[in-house]
Formats: C-alpha cells, structure tokens, sequence
C-alpha cells in the first residue's frame, strides 16, 4: 500500500528508510489512520525526520493525491536566480511593469509565485530565441533574502490552516523556510559555531578524579588518596575579519552582523576586526575603518593557534587584488600587493577560512573569488558551509 | 490497566492548547510505543507538551533535563563509589559494602523502566549533550533494557513508557537515531492560536488587551539581528507584568509605546536592538 508514494519520496531526495515504512504499514493496520488527513499527519510523522523535508513532503503528497506538478531540479536553479533578480526588480515595480509588458495595476495583483511564474515563461522564450542567455543571467549579484517587503501587493504571510484537507494543506507549502534552500537564521548560526569549541584543561586542580581516586587509594591498601584534577575550559582564540564596506556586501550586512552578535557570546577571546573587499597594510578594530588601525604586520605576535575567520564577499576589481597599489585608501601604500597580504595571513595562522555569502555557483563568475580561493579554503556562509568551515579549522594539524 | 491507558487517547491539558495535527501525530506515537521527536524554535511547547500528555493520561512524569557534559549512564544509573568507599573505611552505616546493589541509584532512564506504572519520559534538549550520549541511547531505547555493569544485572522496562524527545538545534541529530523516532516540527504559533494560548493563560483577559499585546508582540518579533526572539513564555510574562501594572493603559501599545520591553528581550544587545526599533514604532 502506497508503495510508489514512498519510492516518490525517496525519489525527490527525502531519505526515508524501509523500516519506518513499515511502521507506517502498522500504523495503518492498527486503525489509527482513518482518513487523507491523518495519513498526511502520520506519515509525515513516521516517514520524514526532519522538518527541512517537510516542504519536499508537502510537494509530493500534493502530487500524488492531488496531481500537483512537482518541480523539476533544473527549474530549481534557476528560479533561484530569477527570484533574486526580481526582487532586485520588485523594488522599481513601473521599471519591471514596462519590461514585461503589463500594467502596473497588473503586476499588483498577482501573487510573487505567480508573478516569478510569469517572469519564467519569459525567460524561457528569452533563452529560445538568444543563445547564451545564460550568460544574462549571471550578472545577478544581488541577495536572495529579505527586500520581499517591496511588492506592491505585499508578500503573502501564511494564515492560520486548520480545517482545511490535507492537500490543501499541503499544497500551502507551510514549511519553504525551514527547507534546505532556506536562509540562515541567527539561531541555526548560533548552533553551528557551538561546534568551534576547544577544551584544555585549565586553571587550579579543584576537580576530584574518582577512577584516579579509587585505583590510588588501593594502590595505597585502602588509605584514602584522593586525586585533584584540572577542570577543562575553552581556551580557543578566534579572530573574526568581517568586510563591511562597499556595496557589495551591504545586502549581507545584517547577516554578518548576527554572526558577528553571536561569535562574541561564543568565546573566551574573540578579536573582531573590519576591512573593506581585501586587506592590506591595517586592519581595523572599529566599524568605521577610520579611528584604530591595527598594524597587520603585528599578527605575527599572536598565537598561532589562533582561528582566523574572514567574512567577505571577495568580490572587487581585480587590481584592488593584484596590482602593487591596488588600496582604494590612499595612506596604505607599503608597495605589497593584497594577495601577498591574504597569503602572509595564512602562513600566520594555519587554520584560517574563507567564509563567503556568495553562493558558490556564482563564484566561478568573478575572478577575485577564484583567485581567494586559491589562497584560503573558501566556504559559503551557509548552516552548511558554516559547518564545514568549522570542522575544517577545528582539525589538528 | 495498561490497555486502558493504550486506548486513552490524548486531547490536551488546562493550560496547553493542543494543535490537532501534533494531537494526531502523539496518539499515533503512543500506538505504535514510539518515542516522539520535537523539534522547534524555544517558546514553541515542547517540554509544555510532555506535561499536558502526563496530565491528561494521569500518568507520571519524569523528567531527565539533559546537560552537555551528561553520559549517558548518568541517565540511567549510578554507582555512588565514594559512598562506598568511606563506607568501608569507616564502616559506620548500615549498608552491606559488599553488596554493591545497594550503591546502585537509578538516574531518570532508570527510574521510568523500574516504575510499576507506565510513566511519561522527557528527555529534554537532547542536542546539549554530543553525539555519543544519542547514539549510546539508541539501544536503550530500541530494547527498552540496559546492563549495570557492576552488578552485572539486566534492567529491563517494567512498563514501556511514553517518550517525549526534545530538540532545539537546527542541526539534525544522527540517522540512526531518528529512524527509531517519530518526528514533529512545532512551527512556531500563528496569531489566532497565540490568542487561544493567552486566553487559556489569562482567562479574564480583557480582549482590548489580548488583541494589542498580541499585535505588538508579533510586530516586535519581526525586529531583524535579534539574537533571542521573544517566544511564547515571554509574551505570558510581558501580559502579567501589564496587567499587574496600575499605570497601563491598553492605549500606549496601540500608540507605540512597548513598556517592561526587558521582560521580552533578555539579552543587552538585543534589548538595545529592540529598544532602538521601538523608537520607530511611535514615529
């Protein structure tokens, strides 16, 4: 029973395991599911564990009861790029009205699904009759978040769904945030830099070791001895450089700032540091880039154990990288290139990371990212990157 | 006896407002002797749940409030060696030193198989303690028994009890353990129902009040860069501190005006954040 709804969902990249469908099948034969609702219920329940596929589940059970299409991956990808160009777009809502040919009034009353729909048949039409139209679509270095507020119609907020069918339900899509492809929030954040943790034993010897305790003591014939122990603290010292300036990064800026508000709860030492697209002579302890320079030749005299985490969006004009006064300031002029600069800063400190809000399909676009890339190991600033980055400076050597 | 707790069905608590769809979901657990995973943002219900189960089935509950240094055998036993050891250096208590049994103290895991009736088990954020103490817990959980090693004796679940999992973390918890789980995500509750929690809460509350609070609450948990979030808890609070408030009037939120603001965020920056954007509203 249900059989090929279970292989759909394997299908679309839920993992759903055998055994749970057969707990499915006693939940069914228990009684306990006595209509479309409660199976949607239940089997969610039982089948997918973890509310990032509840959304991929909803898609499916509307497919498969209701008939609804399910989207296709290459649709995926590009209306991911679409979106983030629209809602570049949606802020001048006339601009985009006379482009697609279609009152403003119009343009008011559809919704963004069907308005992002709308856009895509254009597109499709666009990419038939121009070859290279891809090529377009690449320049779109916009956000995908936030901004949403700048449809004339105003962005949908979900009601309340009860007494509705399960399909309706479904077909709602309650769950697109907490899917894979959502932003990162503040607390997702929060937990993954819980992870940068390195405990060493620290400070008086004040805890007691029972097993110690207990081994010496009969070693001793029963006369008690009892063995202190050092507790263990986090004594991991982490640097944060965090590219403030420009416009390129203002779209990630609110972003960066949780992180930034988050890092400082996390450690024991947390030195927060800013620069605008690369670094070079100075690097600046406060936000405005003007009252505290912090000479980078001074690193050296830090510990070299020291985590050294950049935030950038790596993305400038080349020269800004290369060129041997590439500085946009005009007092940093040591005749060093940046790049030697970035390179210095990984032989300081070998665990360093990249940690960029690009997505990584765009970076092969822009050559300054590729080139950083070559020189830091380079993450996206995603609950998934910002997972790996941490294991990767978390390893030993 | 037991049958008929299985053909009791949950229908909520006095003081929890239970969604259908997570009252479907527990009923089905409890069926299938499932523990039930969930998940959600904090203030969403999740520990207020096991409590509203336990109440309704009249049944006990226990609570093991997980930690990040917990192992697991903490959860399930204790063999209290120092006890033991001053006991047979000094000799001066009743207890037999040579019969270990008698140092064994069941931890909260323990303590719901040994029961004689069937129990309610919270086992509270289970994401502050690693991966070892889930995957440890796997088997216990699967078999419904565990081994104390010292005494090499089998413990095996007297009445298998209904087990409620909580999660904070956004991070999933491991494969394995989610397999021998049902799974809930509690979304974090829509106006309408956040006023059938307040009601239940404050059953005088004047509907002026209930509908400004609650108006100004979901607008201040739309503030951006807020570390912490008010949740449902802070919302009760907020509510009681205003009406215990002689000088409140339901007027001020409608103009603008949040007071006992530190109630809702807890935290200096966020207060400050919040505090800022408050500025705005009355502009």
């Amino acid at each position: 029973m249900f059989v090929d709804f279970f292989y759909l969902l394997k299908k679309v990249g839920i993992p759903v395991s055998p055994t749970s469908f057969l707990r499915l099948q006693k939940a069914l034969n228990m009684g306990l599911v006595n209509s479309v609702d409660d199976f949607y219920t239940a089997a969610r329940s039982i089948l997918v564990k973890s509310e990032r596929y509840f959304d991929l589940y909803d898609q499916v059970f509307a497919h498969r009861f209701q008939g609804v299409a399910l989207k296709e991956s290459e649709a995926v990808e590009i209306s991911e790029v679409a979106r983030a160009l629209l809602e570049e777009w949606l802020k001048n809502p006339r601009e985009l009205a006379d482009l697609l040919g279609i009152k403003e009034e119009d343009l008011s009353k559809l919704t963004p699904e069907e308005l992002l729909q709308y856009f895509l048949d254009r597109l499709k039409e666009q990419t038939e009759a121009h070859h290279g139209g891809g090529k377009w679509i690449g320049t779109g270095g916009t956000s995908p978040v936030g901004h949403s507020g700048y449809h004339p119609g105003g962005m949908r907020v979900g009601g309340i769904s009860r007494n509705k069918s399960a399909v309706k339900v479904a077909m709602e899509r309650r769950y697109r945030d907490y899917s894979q492809e959502g932003p990162l929030t503040e607390s997702q954040m929060g937990e993954a830099l819980k992870r940068l943790r390195n405990m060493v034993p620290h400070g008086p010897k004040d805890r007691v070791n029972i097993d110690e305790t207990i081994y010496e003591t009969m070693k001793n014939a029963g006369e008690i001895e009892i063995v202190f122990d050092q507790s263990l603290r986090d004594r991991l010292k982490v640097i944060l450089a965090i590219d403030n300036g420009g416009w390129s990064m203002d779209p990630y800026i609110g972003l960066v700032q949780t992180l930034f508000n988050y890092a400082r709860s996390q450690f024991k030492e947390l030195k927060t540091f800013f620069f605008h697209n690369t670094i070079y002579d100075h690097l600046w302890e406060d936000p405005h880039r003007r009252s505290k320079p912090f000479p980078l030749d001074e690193l050296i005299r830090l510990d070299p154990e020291t985590r050294f985490i950049i935030i950038g969006d790596a993305s400038m004009a080349p020269y800004e990288l290369l060129s041997t006064d590439g500085s946009i300031y005009v007092g940093e002029r040591s005749g060093k290139p940046s790049y030697m600069r970035l390179e210095f800063i990984v032989k300081t400190f070998p665990h360093s990371v990249w940690l960029n809000p690009v997505p990584p399909v765009e970076w092969a676009y822009t050559r300054t990212i590729l080139h950083i890339q070559e020189i830091f190991p380079m993450f996206e600033l995603t609950l998934d990157g910002l997972e790996k980055a941490v294991s990767h400076i978390m390893r030993k050597n | 006896m037991n049958k008929a707790i299985q053909n009791r069905t949950f229908t909520g608590g006095s003081k929890y407002v239970l969604d259908e769809e997570l009252a479907k979901i527990v009923n089905i657990s409890i069926a299938l002797e499932m523990p039930l995973l969930l998940k959600g943002e904090p203030g969403t219900g999740k520990t207020m749940l096991a409590h509203a189960i336990a109440e309704a089935l009249q049944l006990r509950l226990i609570v093991l409030n997980v930690k990040s240094s917990m192992k697991l055998i903490d959860a399930l036993y204790q063999y209290d060696t120092l006890t033991r050891l001053n006991d047979s250096r000094f000799g001066d208590s009743k207890r037999d030193v040579s019969n270990i049994e008698e140092y064994i103290r069941m931890g909260k895991i323990g303590q719901g198989f040994n029961s004689e009736e069937k129990v309610v088990l919270l086992i509270d954020e289970i994401d502050k303690a690693d991966t070892d103490f889930q995957d440890d817990m796997l088997d216990v959980l699967d078999q419904m028994e565990f081994d104390i090693i010292e005494i090499d004796k089998t413990i095996r679940a007297k009445n298998r009890p209904v087990i409620i999992i909580t999660s904070n973390a956004k991070k999933d918890l491991s494969d394995p353990f989610l397999g021998r789980c049902n799974f809930h995500h509690i979304a974090f509750p829509e106006p309408d129902m956040m006023r059938r929690i307040v009601a239940v809460h404050f059953s005088d509350i004047d509907k002026e009040l209930m509908e400004s609070a609650v108006r100004t609450f979901y607008r201040l948990r739309e503030i951006k860069s807020i570390e912490k979030k008010p949740a449902t808890r802070e919302l009760i609070n907020w509510i009681r501190a205003l009406r215990s408030d002689p000088d409140f009037r339901v007027k001020d939120l409608v103009k603008g005006e949040v007071p006992y603001l530190g109630i809702l965020y807890k935290k200096s920056p966020d207060y400050a954040v919040a505090q800022n954007a408050v500025g705005r509203f009355r502009a």
